[in-house]
């Protein structure tokens, strides 16, 4: 590849002056003319029976413009990937916090008082709150009509792990637990929705799928996607969380009632209690090895909490049975998964897809593995490291694999081997490895590409659209400098568009780390047919044949005499003339070289690129307290290629501080079916203090597939964390930590149970 | 409930308003002056993202009513290098310490307030500094990188 002018270059965010000046006008700061303000009543039990709705006394206070509940709605049951939702409880409540009725009113303290005002006639009825309870017989149904709570099924199977695991020299059986777990973007979720007099609603949310959302809408409200428009402003975070949410509905159908524009925002506890969050698991995992470390089989049960509605929970749970296979050269893999309703808030996407709930058990398991084989952690990844251009146990083609790379130079960087052998009490130093996709084909059936729009305008001006979402990991800077590497253009000449479904193109969104791959291969598309027209109008005006011109930092030239030049500017402005004023517009797509997967076997292509990573955490435990704290880390990260390396390890240490809060600090605890813990207040999430100095490595074997060589970094970044702490703690103290969080007390416990087996 | 009437001076402005006295210095801000640079996270003065300077000072405006304002100067992210970037807006800028922007303001207001006391605070200082400021994003290393290099230049400055 010729030399780069742009792209590995670490260009600030292109918002990042309005965002450090308080400019940036985000989702819970816009503000339209007659607005109104939502709030949503939700049900203070796990699962009742609603019996009715007064709404009468609420609909009459002065400044009430709008009161609804379930009859307001069209009453259709939807769902991203199922059929099990409705806007409001239908005939009872599923979860603490599910949605029974909303207001909208002249001001927010007018809407919180007409909540009040409500009555609702509920009937308590059992619940249930463990996925692994729900599953047993007699337990509380969620849905009538989902038998055993069982949401749906999942199953995989290559080689044969009977036979793998019997021959092997050492097994590894264990069961392990991740709980569930909050975004904690810090901006709660929020929405604006409007209606015209013809009906058409516009939405203005913070979401990681604008288009894909915008379909579900659709269904739900009974009308067609071309009357809903969905307009993404800048927003505070997102991490998984922000895509289908019925509050964005809830603001539609107020707006329809009252028949002006509704602003919802969740207060902090509305979002704990109506968000959605990580899906629990439950795992037996069975781990076999040959005497010299080589992995024979594995073999997992996967159980996934729902909670009380599918939201993507079934496809976090098969991707939590399998995706972690291609991590190493397995031949032998089992997986049974099951998502099970639960009568919790339902779970769905954060960071790390049920993958990160895997990586966290084969990591452990491997840990324990080196110990049994008495082989170095290292060596036995390395030794079992999926390489380039190798083809894994499902059918992934992995092109570029820069593993074995990471393992090694983080454990240079950590000096691994020396501190391993230093036993200092209550010290330790833990190891773990991750795989990623960078897109997942069966998640979209019908495409999983990317495509963009790169139009400029007569002043030179490059604006890019795209339809994928930037949540605030800088996604639009790194679309900016991909289209301005491949225009030949400095980056200030380069705008990117808001996502507004009327303009930009169906992006699928931000999700499974696909960003960076498939949105950037769509805009270098795009940027490759509009440099096209523009070399042709340059090629006129230098008067010679356009494969013998280039342009370089904004400047078209003669390759074979550079004297010969014209600015892109003018080259711009000549082309609107000619073309009446109409500006350059270019569009592409990229189409990813993908299998879906087969519908029995599983085996397929599911991602053009496959990004892998090494982490290395150095913890001390209290011997007084149990405390765990994090001393220092290291992060080694194939990328491909970093378009720019500063937001590269920005997600990097983003993706550990939250591994970190999630293995130490962070769960949503449930007492008699409420959680009890929707606040900053009781659930902890890191500050800068529990946060360690993270070095940040950055693994370039350039993608084949990638846009300048690119794979993504979002959820890799947070994959391995978790063990690496764990394994850490396993050797600082002995003790193998087998369910999130780690819990003081009970760490504690099985330190001095160990200390007494020893004396 | 009766308004009461009030003035504070906000980003250098003189501003007489009545307000109901149950509402809090935050909502005041954002709706009333229409400076919403301030940002709700949590409403219990947990997140640090609502931190204003009270006289000099940094406070959670989530906390306190706007008439405990009275009589006070308040600068918001507003009236931070209104003309030209704070050095430490510029540094949050070039060191990557912004993501999606959500906590920087009262993260930057937390930390003009500590430069203006101590121009030259060391890594623990600037964490102790911005540990009631959450960030979800940035792991924290780059914020503590933006304020530490922000400090190593006045320093340079100064000679």
């Amino acid at each position: 590849m010729s030399q780069l002018d742009v792209v590995g270059k670490s260009f600030p965010q292109l918002a990042a002056q309005e965002k450090a000046t308080g400019e940036t006008k985000f989702v819970t700061d816009l503000v339209l003319p007659r607005m109104l303000y939502g709030k949503v009543l939700r049900s203070p039990y796990a699962h009742a029976r609603i019996h009715s709705i007064d709404t009468s006394r609420a609909a009459a206070l002065p400044g009430v413009k709008a009161v609804v509940t379930y009859k307001d709605t069209p009453k259709i049951k939807f769902g991203p990937r199922s059929e099990d939702w409705t806007i409001f409880a239908d005939s009872k409540t599923r979860f603490h916090g599910d949605e029974v009725a909303a207001v909208a009113a002249v001001d927010e303290d007018t809407a919180e008082e007409a909540l009040e005002l409500i009555r609702v006639d509920y009937e308590e009825l059992p619940h249930v709150i463990s996925p692994l309870k729900a599953m047993e017989p007699g337990a509380p149904l969620v849905h009538d009509d989902k038998p055993g709570n069982i949401g749906a099924e999942f199953k995989i199977e290559a080689g044969n792990v009977d036979q793998a695991l019997d021959t092997s020299y050492v097994v590894y059986e264990d069961q392990f637990y991740t709980n569930q777990v909050y975004q904690a973007y810090m901006e709660s979720m929020a929405v604006l929705a409007d209606v015209n007099l013809s009906g058409r609603i516009t939405i203005w949310t913070g979401t990681q799928i604008p288009n894909m959302m915008r379909m579900t809408y659709a269904k739900a409200l009974g009308m067609s996607p071309d009357n809903i428009r969905i307009v993404v402003p800048e927003y505070g975070g997102g991490f998984g969380g922000k895509m289908e949410n019925n509050i964005h509905l809830v603001a539609a159908v107020l707006a329809q009632k009252s028949g002006r524009p509704v602003k919802l925002v969740n207060t902090r506890h509305d979002d704990f209690v109506s968000g959605n969050p990580r899906v629990p698991m439950h795992f037996d995992i069975k781990l076999g090895a040959t005497r010299d470390g080589i992995l024979t089989a594995k073999d997992v049960r996967v159980v996934g909490g729902a909670g009380a509605r599918l939201v993507y929970s079934q496809v976090i749970v098969s991707t939590a049975c399998y995706r972690v296979d291609s991590l190493y050269r397995f031949k032998n893999v089992r997986a049974k998964g099951y998502t099970v309703y639960t009568n919790t808030v339902p779970t769905s996407c954060y960071r790390g897809f049920g993958n990160s709930q895997s990586t966290f058990v084969l990591e452990s398991a491997m840990d324990e593995l080196a110990g049994m084989l008495k082989i170095d952690p290292a060596e036995l990844r390395i030794k079992n490291g999926i390489g380039p251009n190798e083809t894994s146990v499902h059918g992934w083609k992995i092109a570029s694999s820069g593993l074995k790379e990471c393992v090694t130079k983080a454990s240079k960087a950590a000096n691994w081997k020396q501190k391993k052998q230093d036993k200092i009490p209550y010290k330790g130093i833990g190891l773990s490895c991750c795989n990623h996709v960078s897109g997942n084909r069966p998640f979209a059936r019908e495409f999983d590409g990317g495509s963009g729009i790169v139009r400029i305008g007569r002043d030179g001006r490059v604006m890019v659209y795209h339809g994928e979402s930037d949540m605030g990991q800088g996604q639009n800077t790194t679309y900016a400098q991909i289209v301005a590497e491949c225009l030949g253009v400095p980056m200030d000449m380069v705008n990117v568009a808001q996502v507004d479904t009327d303009i930009s193109p169906f992006g699928l969104g931000s999700f499974a780390t696909r960003g960076t791959l498939m949105g950037g291969n769509g805009v270098l598309a795009a940027a490759k047919e509009a440099y096209n027209q523009m070399a042709e109008v340059a090629a006129e005006l230098l008067k010679a044949p356009a494969e013998t011109i280039q342009c370089r930092k904004g400047v078209f030239f003669i390759k074979e005499s550079p004297e010969n030049r014209i600015s892109f500017r003018e080259v711009a402005s000549q082309a609107t003339i000619k073309h009446h004023g109409a500006p350059i517009v270019g569009t592409g797509f990229y189409r990813p070289p993908t299998e879906l997967p087969d519908p029995v076997t599983k085996k397929g292509n599911v991602s053009p690129a496959y990004p892998f990573g090494c982490q290395i955490a150095e913890v001390e435990v209290d011997p007084d307290t149990g405390q765990v704290s994090v001393t220092n880390f290291v992060a080694a990260h194939d990328v491909g290629r970093a378009i720019n390396p500063t937001a590269t390890e920005g997600q990097i240490q983003g993706g550990i501080a939250q591994g970190l809060g999630w293995t130490l600090m962070e769960d949503m605890a449930y007492k008699e079916g409420k959680m009890i813990n929707s606040g900053f207040v009781d659930y902890i999430v890191p500050s800068c203090f529990d946060v360690p100095n993270i070095k940040s490595i950055i693994v370039e074997p350039i993608e084949p597939n990638g846009p300048y060589g690119a794979k993504g970094i979002g959820e890799p970044a947070l994959n391995p964390t978790m063990s690496a702490i764990t394994n850490a703690i396993y050797d600082a103290t002995g003790v193998r930590v087998k369910n999130l969080p780690v819990n003081p007390q009970e760490l504690l416990a099985a330190m001095k149970k160990q200390a007494d087996k020893k004396e | 409930m009766n308004r009461v009437p009030m003035h504070f001076v906000v980003n250098g402005e003189d501003c007489h308003l009545e307000v109901k006295p149950n509402r809090i210095l935050l909502d005041v801000l954002r709706e009333d002056l229409e400076l919403t640079g301030t940002k709700e996270g949590c409403g219990l003065g947990k997140c640090g993202a609502c931190t204003v300077l009270l006289d000099n000072r940094p406070v959670h405006a989530c906390l306190i009513f706007a008439l405990q304002a009275d009589g006070c100067e308040i600068t918001t992210i507003e009236g931070i290098g209104e003309k030209k970037m704070h050095p430490v807006q510029e540094s949050f800028v070039e060191k990557g310490a912004i993501q999606c922007g959500f906590c920087t303001p009262g993260m930057i207001n937390t930390a003009k307030a500590l430069l203006d006391e101590n121009p030259n605070p060391d890594r623990e200082e600037i964490k102790l500094a911005i540990a009631g400021n959450l960030c979800r994003c940035t792991g924290y290393n780059k914020i503590v990188d933006a304020i530490h290099s922000c400090a190593c230049e006045s320093l340079k400055e100064r000679g």
